[in-house]
């Protein structure tokens, strides 16, 4: 647990010092709302609503994957992956502190991509916000413990950059398919429907449950 | 020949298999062929239909290859012989390759029947995104150095890309609700004359994928053993 903690202190207190990769996720995604703006030319209110679940997921997938291909960088940088993998501390907990780290980063800037999104799309998201950021938070627990595991995977080889989308992408369909079924009921102010929040619960906990075990085989020493 | 390259049972396994599993694929494909021409054209579908032969024993093989990578793979972190390595890596190939043919002969079985080729339903949707897990497994492999850390890389997406599957399916039975693939998973769903021909299929599939996994498992141990070599000899070259 303290190893839990430490990891996601010291990510968050290096973050909050340079800040450099909240910014830059945040600035992608604003851009990828104005770009599925421009998608969508002259699209109607009712037609809007009805892609933008998908939309916003597409934004927030695409702002996880810049931010979890950079979740390592630090550590390969200055050669502490092997610090990180020799500390006497349970492998699982050290893939809980990154996860949580980048859960907490990709928290901010899914807040912030919101409020420009509803901006962009003239969308009035303040009534449904609360369970909103339930239905986010579910969705991006899925995303961050497979994205963690695969990050510390892919910053190992060539490509990186390349190989942590196509590592994680297709595993991370159930993930999409429920956090956007749930968006959709609470965009079209109905109660969301329970199958979907059980597929995010279930999927939460495999994933957590596989990258946990397989966080041990990742680090290299 | 091979024979005292490794004791593991893998290799022994595939020792065994490697003649038996050659005659066997020469026999069956001989009676397979046969037994299609043979075999009633369907009365609604016409001779479209025969695809049934070899589309279903298509995908068993590949399902057969992508349990075989998660299990070889489990064996490899549990136990730590190379040679469970090599298993997971032959049958995430071999597995590729007749996934590659079901997503193939899929579409014109599709076109011919339901007029589209393609459909997002849920026998599909999940066998193209096995399809997309297994090609990044085998990216995975060829962009990782060191090939102990491909084999822990690797291993771990093989699980976690099996873990998904009961995932993909509650999901996209959810999103897509009925689906327009047939689930025939009832007994006597095929018509008269029709259940031999796809037995053989199934069978002729089965023994070509062991045949190309026993054989792909062969080359890797041997690549594996001359490394050792060219390590071992006096003067020896480094080794790339």
């Amino acid at each position: 647990m303290n190893t839990l903690l430490a990891i996601l202190w010291k990510d968050l207190v290096s973050e909050w010092r340079s800040r450099d990769r909240v910014v830059a996720m945040a600035l992608f995604s604003f851009l990828v709302v104005v770009v599925l703006h421009f998608a969508l030319p002259g699209a109607d209110p009712a037609e809007v609503r009805r892609v933008a679940p998908g939309l916003l997921w597409v934004a927030y997938v695409f702002a996880a994957l810049l931010g979890l291909n950079r979740a390592f960088a630090l550590e390969l940088e200055n050669d502490a992956l092997s610090a990180l993998a020799m500390a006497p501390a349970d492998r699982g907990f050290v893939f809980l502190g990154k996860a949580a780290a980048n859960f907490v980063l990709l928290a901010v800037v899914q807040f912030a991509t919101a409020v420009v999104f509803g901006l962009a799309f003239a969308l009035d998201l303040v009534p449904v916000a609360v369970p909103l950021a339930g239905v986010v938070a579910l969705g991006s627990l899925g995303i961050c413990s497979v994205g963690t595991l695969f990050s510390a995977v892919a910053v190992r080889t060539r490509y990186r950059e390349v190989m942590l989308p196509l590592l994680i992408l297709p595993l991370l369909v159930p993930v999409l398919l429920g956090a956007v079924s749930a968006t959709a009921s609470l965009l079209q102010g109905e109660r969301v429907p329970f199958a979907s929040i059980q597929l995010l619960v279930v999927t939460d906990a495999v994933f957590l449950i596989v990258s946990f075990l397989g966080f041990e085989y990742v680090l290299d020493e | 020949m091979s024979a005292s390259l490794s004791n593991s049972a893998v290799d022994r396994a595939a020792n065994a298999l490697r003649l038996p599993t050659g005659i066997l694929l020469a026999v069956l494909t001989g009676a397979w062929l046969a037994a299609v021409a043979r075999a009633p054209l369907d009365s609604v579908q016409g001779v479209i239909q025969k695809i049934l032969y070899v589309h279903p024993p298509l995908a068993f093989a590949a399902y057969a290859g992508f349990a075989l990578t998660a299990i070889g793979g489990a064996l490899f972190l549990w136990r730590g012989d190379e040679a469970w390595d090599r298993l997971a890596r032959a049958s995430a190939e071999v597995g590729v390759l007749f996934c590659t043919l079901v997503i193939v002969t899929g579409p014109i079985w599709a076109k011919g029947t339901w007029g589209r080729w393609w459909s997002w339903d849920l026998r599909l949707t999940i066998t193209l995104l096995l399809w997309f897990v297994y090609l990044a497994y085998l990216l995975l492999r060829s962009f990782t150095e060191g090939s102990e850390r491909a084999a822990r890389f690797a291993a771990v997406y093989g699980i976690a890309g099996l873990a998904v599957i009961p995932l993909n399916y509650f999901a996209l039975d959810m999103a897509a609700g009925r689906s327009m693939h047939p689930e025939n998973l009832q007994q006597g769903s095929l018509g008269a004359g029709m259940g031999w021909p796809f037995a053989l299929g199934a069978g002729v599939c089965l023994v070509a994928f062991t045949q190309l996994l026993v054989r792909r498992i062969e080359i890797e141990a041997l690549r594996g053993a001359l490394a050792e070599r060219v390590a071992g000899a006096p003067g020896g070259l480094e080794r790339s």
